[in-house]
């Protein structure tokens, strides 16, 4: 496995500095949603965990708002 | 005094509304002494899902400066409103007046697409003075 070279995850809100994730910024929001419209783990990300909480609250405000779905299958 | 963020979704069969509601909470919070730091109107955006069988709404951003008296009075405004879908209020630690993304994002959009218009104008006029270029070496001959 270890043989693969694998690139090294980081946080890209640490990276950046932010102060606080906007629930408004749709475009970020949606690098850490999967396909199906689940919130991504931060295992997997990288995103550390002060980040990842303010990431879910961000998420769920925009949810709330219809900006962003809650799932993949929305009844029409 | 705090700072709050609210943002509400308005039907949008009752979108023409918009701009009475807005002078109308305007003047409820002025009347005590309540201020407004920023107020954008993203206008008739699709919805991720449907609310209440509607596919698109109009949303309205407001970040105010209020005591707890004006949000109830403006928090029961929206519930009794039948033309109001959808709110949110956000409790914030000070104010914020920079143009929000999604405001950003839509003024890009209206842009590029005036932009897009212009450059199809400046098409149309390159064209025609092209022809005019071909004409001019036929009229000495």
């Amino acid at each position: 496995m270890s043989r693969f070279f694998r690139r090294r995850k980081f946080c890209r809100f640490t990276a950046e500095k932010v102060k606080e994730i906007d629930y408004k910024d749709i475009a970020v929001l949606k690098n850490y949603l999967s396909e199906n419209g689940k919130i991504v783990p931060s295992r997997i990300t990288g995103t550390k965990a002060r980040y990842q909480r303010q990431l879910g609250t961000a998420i769920e405000r925009a949810r709330f708002l219809a900006l962003i779905p809650y799932c993949d299958s929305h009844h029409p | 005094m705090r700072h709050y963020e609210i943002v509400f979704l308005v039907h949008p069969d009752q979108s023409e509304q918009v701009t009475g509601m807005i002078e109308r909470y305007r003047t409820l919070i002025a009347s005590k002494d309540g201020k407004i730091h920023r107020l954008e109107d993203w206008g008739r955006r699709p919805l991720a899902y449907p609310i209440n069988k509607v596919h698109k709404a109009h949303y309205v951003l407001m970040n105010i400066e209020c005591g707890q008296e004006t949000l109830d009075e403006l928090t029961s405004a929206f519930r009794f409103n039948d033309a109001v879908i959808r709110n949110l209020v956000i409790a914030r630690d000070e104010a914020v007046t920079e143009t929000s993304l999604l405001a950003k994002s839509k003024e890009e959009r209206d842009e590029s697409n005036r932009r897009s218009a212009a450059e199809d104008v400046v098409g149309e006029a390159a064209a025609v003075e092209d022809e005019e270029v071909a004409e001019t070496p036929a009229d000495p001959a």
